[in-house]
Formats: C-alpha cells, sequence, structure tokens
C-alpha cells in the first residue's frame, strides 16, 4: 500500500483514497451522500455547520468535511448516534430560522429546509428566537434576511477566496453574530459589487435575489450573457447575475421618428445608447398658469392660460437658462433639445427611483439601445468600466452646462472648467446614506447631478430640515467659506449621484473669480439667516403643538374660523371660479382649536412637493413661496407627493405636431402643476373675498397663532 | 351698520313732521310718500343683489362681507321707510299681501341671522369630527364597510356559516381565520347577534332606525354592558365599534343642524322673489292709475 493511500471502511465498505482526503469526499467519491449545510465542493471546508457528522469511533462525532481519512478508520455515516445529532442540529438551526424563508417561497429549495423536512424536522422541539435580527433591503439586486443566514460562511468564502471582492465578512458575538458588508454597512451602501457569488452560495433565503415588478421586460430581444459580455462597457459584469436577470435587459430598435421615451410618462427602465442619434426634447408648452381678468373688466370671470416668463415676469422667477433632465445633458430653456448618441444613458432617475420620465426621445437616424431594469442599472453602475464611461461622458459633454446652469457658476471659464473636468469625482450614494455630517470638516464642495439630498440640522426633538436639492442644487459652500466645519448634515433621499469638487480646486476657483467668490457668499449669507430665523421661531414657540399639525412648516395658512363659518361653500366655489373650475382649495382639514386649516397650499418650509420632480421646475423662491416654473412637463408627481393634497393639476387644451398627418397639428390636454397662487392679480385672495361671514382668512400662521399657543402653554 | 342707523334717523326725522303735518295723513301717493317707497324698494333691490352677488364670487365689486352687511343692515332699514311709505297702513289686497310678505321675508331673515351666529359655534363645539356636508353620504358608507369587515374579522361570517368566508366588498384580509382572533363560540355569536340585530341596521341609517344607539348615555351602556360579557380578545372591536357609532352619531348630528342652518333660506329666498315682483307691480299700478 502506497503512503499516499489511505484505506478505510465507510457503512462497513473499504475504500482507498489519497491521503489528505476528508472523509466527507472520501465518502463522496465512493457514492455515499453524506448532508452538508457549509460546505460546497469549490469552497475550503470549515465545518461550522457540523450537520456532516460521522461516527469515526471517538469520543465525540466528528465533521467529516474537515476530518482528514485515516488508514484503517471505520466511519459510519447514518448510525442511530449520528442519525440522532444530525437530526437535533437541524432541528436547533430550524429553531432559528423563518420557515418558510425567501428561497423556500421562491423556488422551494432552502437546503436547510429541504432537510428539515427529510430528517422530520421541520417542526423543532425548541423556543424560537424571540427577537429578529433585521432585514437589510438596500441592495437593489439582493435582498438580505439575517433572521434566515444559519452563519455557514458559503458567502464569504465565495466573496472572499472565490471572487476576492472581501467585502463580506463576520460582525458581532454570541447569539449576535451575523454576516456584515465592509464594516457592517447597509449592502447597498457597501462597496459590495453586486456579482451575486454570494446569493448562489447561500444554502437559505438569507441572501436572495430580488424580484421587481416587471422582471423581464416585453418588448425588445432578450440579450444573452453572452451577448452582453462582448460589449466593452460589460467587461466584468458578473455573468452569474446577467443569467439570473435574463429578461431584465434587452436590446430595442427605435426607425428614425420613433419615440423611445415619452416625457411625463411613468417607467421603470434607463437606455444605453448603443448605435445611432436621437432627440432629447420637451414637448409641453413652456409657461406658467396666469389667472387674470378678461377684456369685459371686473364683470368678466377669471379665466387661466400660459404664459412664458418673457411676457410675465414673476418676482423671483428663475434666471436658469436650462432644464434640469434625466440624461447626460440639460437642455437650453429658450430651445430644449439635444442629441444623444451612442455611449449615453438616459433614464436612470426613472429607472432607480421610479420617477417621471423628464423628456421625450425620438430616434433620428436607426436606433440601437439597451432597455434595463433597476437591478442591471444598479449592478452596471458598480462596474468600473461602465461607470468609467458615465463618467468620462459626463465629463467631457455635461459638466461644462451642467456648472454653468448654476447662475452662481455662470461666470466660470471655459479654461477653469477644463482644469476641473480631471478633478471632479461623481460619487453616487444610496438613499438613506449620510453625504456630510454636521460638526464634520468641511472638505468638499458638492453638485446634485441625479436624485434628491435633504439637507438638515440635528437638534433635540428630531431634525430640522432646511432644504431639498434636486439637479443643480449646491451644497458644501458654507463650511467651505467659513469656520471650516460643516453647518448642517446631507442625506441622500432617493439614488443620488453628486459632483464633487474638493476644498483645494473650490479655493482656487474663488481665488481666480472673485465674483463667484461674492455670489457664493451672499448665498451661503441668506441660507445661515433663514436658518437663524427658523431657530430663532423653534425656540420661541411651544413647538410640540405645531408639530402636531405640521403648521410649522407652513408660511401662509388659509385658515377658517368655524364659528363664523356658515359651510356655505363660497370660498370653494369663488376659488374655482377663479381658476376656470378647477378649485385649489378643499374646506376640510386639521382644526386647530376653533380654526379649520383648509386644504390650500400652506407655501411649506419643507416642501415635500419639491422631491422627485424630473425637470427641477416646482421651487422656492427666496421668499419661501413654492413657484412652478414654465418647463413643468405635467407630470403629476408634485401632486401625488403634497402630504396635504395642496397641489392640482391645471388641464389646457394645446396643439401638437400629430403624428398621423405630416405637417398637420392636433389638439390635446396637457397639464400644469398648479398651486395656490394666492390670486396675485388682486389685492385678496378670491376664497377671502367672496366669504360673507368675515371666516375665511390668509395668515401666517406663526403670527396668528403664536398668541394662542403662548397662551395655552401659559394656562 | 352706521350707513343704516343715519339712514334711519334721517328717514324718521322727514317723516314725523311730515305725518304731523299731512292733512290726510301720511300717504304713498304724496311726493315724500312717493320718496320713502323709491328708497325703500331701492333698499330692497340692493338686498336681493347679495344673492346674484354670491352667484358671481370673483367679480370684484367688493367683498362679500360688506355686501352681506349691507344686505343685514339696510335690508332692515328697508321695513320702516316702506312703514313710512304706507303710513303704518295696508290700503288693498295686493299691498297687504305685500306686507305680509314682507313682514315674513324680514323676520325669516332676522331668524336666518340668529342661526349664522348660533348654529356654526354649535356644529363646531359638537361635531368634531365634522366633514364637508356632500361627503357624508359616503362617509357612511365608509364606515359601514369598516363595520363589516371589523364583524367578520372577530365573528367569522356574518350569516354564521363559515369561517372563511370573506368580507364584504370581497376582502379577504378580515376574515376571522387570517385575523386570527381566537375567542369561544358563544362569545362570538353574541357579539354577531348585537352587530346584525342592533347596530347594522343604526350604521345603515341611523336616523330611520331609532336604536338606542344613536343616543349616547344609551350606546354607553350598552357596550359597557358588552364588555362585561365579551372576552377580553373582543375589546378592541368593541371599541371600534363604539367609535364608529360615535362618528355615525356626529355625521347625524351635522347633518341635523346643517339642514337647520341652511332650511331658512327656503323660505326666505323664494318669498324675496316673490316680495321684488309684487313690489315692482304695486310700483306701476301705484304710478299708471
Amino acid at each position: 500500500m502506497s503512503a499516499a493511500i489511505v484505506e478505510l471502511t465507510i457503512d462497513g465498505n473499504k475504500v482507498s483514497v489519497p491521503a489528505g482526503t476528508t472523509v466527507f469526499d472520501a465518502a463522496r467519491l465512493n457514492g455515499v451522500r453524506i448532508p452538508t449545510l457549509c460546505h460546497q465542493q469549490n469552497e475550503t471546508p470549515v465545518g461550522v455547520c457540523r450537520v456532516c457528522v460521522v461516527d469515526v469511533g471517538g469520543r465525540v462525532l466528528t465533521a467529516s468535511c474537515v476530518r482528514p481519512a485515516e488508514n484503517g478508520m471505520v466511519v459510519s455515516t447514518a448510525s442511530d448516534k449520528v442519525r440522532n445529532a444530525r437530526r437535533t442540529l437541524v432541528e436547533l438551526m430550524m429553531s432559528d430560522h423563518p420557515s418558510p424563508c425567501a428561497r423556500q417561497q421562491q423556488s422551494g429549495d432552502c437546503e436547510l429546509e429541504v432537510m428539515a423536512l427529510a430528517e422530520g424536522a421541520e417542526k423543532p422541539r425548541f423556543a424560537r428566537r424571540a427577537t429578529s435580527r433585521g432585514r437589510d433591503d438596500s441592495s437593489v439586486a439582493i435582498a438580505v434576511d439575517h433572521d434566515a443566514c444559519i452563519l455557514c460562511d458559503r458567502c464569504i468564502r465565495g466573496c472572499d477566496d472565490i471572487r476576492h471582492n472581501d467585502v463580506l465578512g463576520r460582525m458581532g458575538k454570541g447569539y449576535r453574530t451575523g454576516i456584515a458588508f465592509d464594516q457592517n454597512l447597509p449592502m447597498g451602501n457597501s462597496s459590495c459589487v453586486s456579482c451575486g457569488e454570494c446569493m448562489i452560495s447561500c444554502p437559505t433565503g438569507a441572501l436572495t435575489n430580488k424580484f421587481h415588478v416587471g422582471t423581464s421586460l416585453r418588448t425588445g430581444e432578450p440579450a444573452s450573457p453572452e451577448t452582453l459580455h462582448q460589449l466593452p462597457v460589460f467587461a466584468g459584469v458578473s455573468g452569474t447575475f446577467l443569467e439570473l436577470n435574463r429578461g431584465a435587459i434587452v436590446v430595442r430598435h427605435f426607425r428614425p421618428g420613433e419615440i423611445i421615451c415619452r416625457e411625463g410618462e411613468y417607467g421603470s427602465t434607463a437606455f444605453y445608447m448603443l448605435e445611432g442619434r436621437a432627440q432629447v426634447s420637451i414637448n409641453t408648452q413652456i409657461g406658467h398658469v396666469k389667472t387674470e381678468g378678461g377684456a369685459r373688466g371686473f364683470f368678466s370671470k377669471l379665466s387661466s392660460r400660459l404664459a412664458r416668463g418673457a411676457e410675465d415676469h414673476r418676482d423671483e422667477e428663475s434666471v436658469r437658462r436650462t432644464i434640469p433632465i434625466d440624461g447626460p445633458a440639460d437642455l437650453p430653456l429658450e430651445k430644449p433639445v439635444a442629441e444623444l448618441g451612442p455611449g449615453d444613458l438616459f433614464g436612470e432617475m426613472t429607472c432607480m427611483s421610479f420617477y417621471p420620465r423628464s423628456a421625450t426621445v425620438r430616434a433620428v437616424t436607426d436606433v440601437t439601445a439597451l432597455e434595463m431594469l433597476r437591478n442591471v442599472l444598479d449592478i452596471l453602475q458598480r462596474n468600473k468600466n461602465f461607470r468609467g464611461q458615465i463618467e468620462e461622458n459626463y465629463r467631457r459633454r455635461a459638466l461644462d452646462s451642467h456648472l454653468r446652469s448654476v447662475p452662481v457658476f455662470a461666470g466660470l471659464t471655459t479654461s477653469f472648467i477644463d482644469h476641473l473636468r480631471d478633478k471632479v469625482d461623481l460619487v453616487r450614494y444610496s438613499p438613506g446614506q449620510l453625504i456630510c455630517r454636521q460638526g464634520e470638516p468641511a472638505d468638499s464642495f458638492y453638485l446634485v447631478r441625479i436624485g434628491f439630498v435633504k439637507v438638515w440640522q440635528a437638534h433635540p426633538g428630531g431634525e430640522m430640515i432646511f432644504a431639498y436639492l434636486g439637479r443643480g442644487g449646491y451644497f458644501g459652500e458654507i463650511g467651505l467659506l467659513g469656520g471650516g466645519l460643516r453647518t448642517a448634515s446631507c442625506t441622500a433621499l432617493d439614488h443620488v449621484e453628486v459632483v464633487r469638487i474638493g476644498a483645494e480646486e473650490f479655493r482656487l476657483m474663488l481665488e481666480q473669480f472673485p465674483e463667484i467668490r461674492r455670489s457664493l457668499e451672499t448665498v451661503a449669507t441668506d441660507r445661515q439667516r433663514e436658518n437663524r430665523e427658523r431657530l430663532a421661531f423653534v425656540e420661541s414657540t411651544p413647538l410640540q403643538d405645531f408639530l402636531a399639525q405640521g403648521l410649522m412648516e407652513a408660511q401662509s395658512l388659509l385658515i377658517l374660523d368655524l364659528e363664523r363659518c356658515t359651510r356655505c361653500d363660497a370660498c370653494v366655489r369663488a376659488c374655482a371660479d377663479a381658476h376656470d373650475g378647477v378649485t385649489r382649495l378643499i374646506r376640510e382639514g386639521l382644526r386647530f382649536d376653533k380654526y379649520l386649516v383648509a386644504t390650500s397650499c400652506r407655501q411649506c418650509r419643507d416642501p415635500l412637493c419639491m422631491v422627485g420632480c424630473p425637470v427641477g421646475s416646482i421651487r422656492r423662491r427666496n421668499s419661501l413661496e413654492v413657484i412652478i416654473e414654465d418647463w413643468c412637463i405635467g407630470c403629476g408627481l408634485c401632486a401625488k407627493n403634497c402630504p396635504y393634497g395642496n397641489i392640482n393639476m391645471h388641464p389646457f387644451p394645446v396643439q401638437i405636431a400629430d403624428p398621423d398627418s405630416p405637417g398637420r397639428t392636433r389638439a390635446i390636454v396637457k397639464q400644469k402643476a398648479t398651486s395656490c397662487d394666492l390670486c396675485t392679480e388682486h389685492a385678496e385672495p378670491s376664497c377671502v373675498y367672496a366669504c360673507p361671514h368675515d371666516a375665511a382668512h390668509r395668515v401666517d400662521p406663526r403670527k396668528f397663532f403664536g398668541a394662542l399657543l403662548a397662551q395655552s402653554k401659559r394656562d | 351698520m352706521i350707513a343704516a342707523a343715519i339712514l334711519l334717523v334721517i328717514a324718521t326725522a322727514i317723516y314725523i313732521p311730515y305725518a304731523l303735518n299731512s292733512p290726510q295723513g301720511p300717504r304713498g301717493g304724496s311726493a315724500i310718500g312717493l320718496a320713502f317707497g323709491i328708497v325703500g324698494f331701492a333698499l330692497m333691490i340692493f338686498a336681493g343683489l347679495l344673492g346674484a352677488r354670491k352667484k358671481f364670487p370673483v367679480w370684484r365689486v367688493g367683498r362679500a362681507q360688506t355686501w352681506m352687511r349691507g344686505h343685514l343692515w339696510l335690508g332692515l332699514v328697508s321695513l320702516p321707510i316702506i312703514l313710512f311709505h304706507a303710513g303704518f297702513h295696508m290700503r288693498g289686497t295686493l299691498t297687504l299681501v305685500l306686507m305680509i310678505l314682507f313682514f315674513t321675508v324680514i323676520a325669516s331673515g332676522v331668524f336666518g341671522a340668529a342661526l349664522q351666529i348660533y348654529i356654526p359655534r354649535k356644529i363646531t363645539i359638537e361635531v368634531l369630527m365634522e366633514t364637508i356636508y356632500e361627503q357624508i353620504d359616503h362617509i357612511r358608507s365608509q364606515l359601514r364597510d369598516e363595520a363589516d369587515q371589523l364583524a367578520t374579522a372577530a365573528c367569522g361570517s356574518l350569516d354564521g356559516k363559515s369561517d372563511v368566508d370573506t368580507a364584504p366588498g370581497g376582502d379577504t384580509s378580515a376574515s376571522a381565520v387570517e385575523v386570527g382572533v381566537e375567542v369561544r363560540e358563544d362569545a362570538r355569536d353574541l357579539l354577531r347577534e348585537f352587530y346584525l340585530c342592533r347596530m347594522r341596521a343604526f350604521v345603515e341609517d341611523p336616523a330611520r332606525s331609532h336604536s338606542p344607539l344613536g343616543d349616547p348615555p344609551q350606546a354607553s351602556g350598552i357596550f359597557e354592558e358588552l364588555r362585561l360579557r365579551l372576552p377580553r380578545e373582543l375589546h378592541d372591536t368593541l371599541k371600534d365599534f363604539e367609535s364608529i357609532c360615535d362618528e355615525e352619531r356626529q355625521l347625524t348630528r351635522q347633518a341635523r343642524l346643517h339642514r337647520v342652518l341652511h332650511a331658512w333660506l327656503l323660505v326666505h329666498v323664494p318669498l324675496s322673489y316673490a316680495l321684488l315682483a309684487l313690489a315692482a307691480v304695486h310700483a306701476v299700478m301705484a304710478l299708471r292709475f
């Protein structure tokens, strides 16, 4: 007998295997199957689940996956003692496992549950875990259920030993032990590249592929992993994952003139142009809703129409000359049209955050594009080849217009922007991720490229929100201009991408462009003053009462004195009459003392309506009033977002080119968002003017309720 | 109000010497009587224009509140001026009818004004869950559905045949099995009987059911008794039932008060139009004949 061969007996059969072979492999090579959970053939055995225990005649049973075979060893893999021990182990794991777990529900092949069923241990005798270890849904592609994890380490070995990504590890001790991404970050915020190895290694439902609405795209040719890997941008993308998500990315062909996506429509996909040229444009008429009297003077009813900023300039109307869209470049306001070509990605916000399409894209030549769902886009965004190309495109084509679209940077010279091109970083953040923290040293200036950022300060009793910033918004200048510390925290509200300009480049910019320094200082001073005023108010008002009804966030409330109001609805009819039959107020809402806070725009300080506007057309003036800019595309997201139902969609008939009859036009109904305009044409809002009982008033809640609140506090 | 008071003082100052010095007593056909008639009629027309003003609320022809005050005070002053015009006499059938109409209109207006001061306060205090009047029926149907779902969740099928039947509206989420309320069968039967025999009719139509649940003290007593008889597991359902009944009562109260608040207009407005029409006939006839 050679020294390199060992002989042993497994379940009564003599077998020979090379020296160094484990008992598990010796059994496997000779057709004896030993159950296991933590061991896979392509991974180094660790022997943590102990399910593969066998009796080798020792004092205790041994884990066969790590125990080397020895000469003369007599192994029993299925004796009563072994089976009882294995059954108890499975029962113990089942008592700590949600049954059925996600994998068992999806495909019925959770290894633990299948094994428990085979062992008759599906209903364990032991008490179940009382507290949950939690879920992590932060990744777009993979769902993590820590409760279903049996700590077998297969995912960790898959990530570290097979893929060499070194993202996964273990954290915690004892009962709190769990798998962790990086330094225990949420998976979506970690450096995970979504290769999918952990998921396919997991024996249970702890790591599962997320199913998305419309996981398979119905139109287009499904793109196989092989086809995709032939494209340079897909080099390095996990084939496993593309296979798992087959159908979530398709090749689409468009003829010249064909619409690829239409503004205002809801969707869930992004497009990556492979060939051809397309035109991106905004077709909704540029203009805001203007309500005014007719030609017959005060006896005529008011009517609403669309007016352009040039003919009806409103106070503090935006000085922006570009419209931010969900694509690689902004559109000029005067002629909102641009061209897209190979390598351009558009529809990211729609795909990642389900915002409405911001613009219409029409094929100019024959176009071939990849259409993908968010799980695929997320994987691509984590792939350095793809990211590299998108960033290069941005630096080359969009940085210039993006910077110049911000009024304070309009004066930057081309040479300085060229200098910045290679200095700026594009950084992505997941929903809820902190971008910078109040009190930390300020080391960068940020410009929002995609998504929405919440600016807030922590105070006893909760956070105070200062602003929501969308594309074109910027932050971080106060810390860099002032004492070097962040004065507020900034958090990503959805999938956010920011352009980060380092402190050094920022200072260089200020030195070279004193007018930009002055503008930024003015903005910083205004923001600080506004923040101070809000804080002063918070400290001087019985906040709980105010906060309880959301009144603190309002600047102007329509209140009805219920002791005077005869419920005649004259206010509602007046509002409807003043706005072509579309009322902007409802005589219902919160009550405060004897006052009813009617459902009408409150000009909130925390205007949630602005979050998600795909073209950034809703914003606040410096006076904090809400203004809807001319380029609103009528998608209605702001109306849905307003928690008080105070934004209405105003329909207008407009003429558009008839695609069925070239050269002719046809009338369609388009909508524009409107909120209470306080009937600015007149000295007094129509609702207040029409109230015969002196019950309706427009008030500043802080002044109006201040005395009441102070009195109630004294009482 | 000041304008109305001044007008009244001036009119009285003119009328007293005129009445004392007229040999045949004050008459509507005299120059001063005619002037009183014209002014009184003008005031009546102005008061009547409030209706038109309300039809066009965005017309910038003065605040609605100003019009309302004018309607109230000038309308009120029109009474003594018309009496001055008639010399406190009613000659002929048409004049008699006119006067009766006029007094009725003024009285209904004063009554309505008083209601408009009193009732809104009452609604504000008594109806904390006030909603838009036109929405009451809709909210009632929502409450009815909610009550059915709660009953189904707690008692199983309301017909008592099967526990896995769905709630009305096809909502399977409310089935007793899914919600998992485990109570004795007799307790469930008791709750089901209460719901079907007493509460359901009240929730369907609180005004016509004449149910004791419409009376807060009686309702409170009924629920208290049920609480004693039913196991603790069903107390949450009882609490929800109680608040549904409370909301139903409030909606009933609101509807009733709303009708009271606006019902007087059914008298005031048509009679006002009739008054204006007959006053115009009276003016034409008096001037022509």
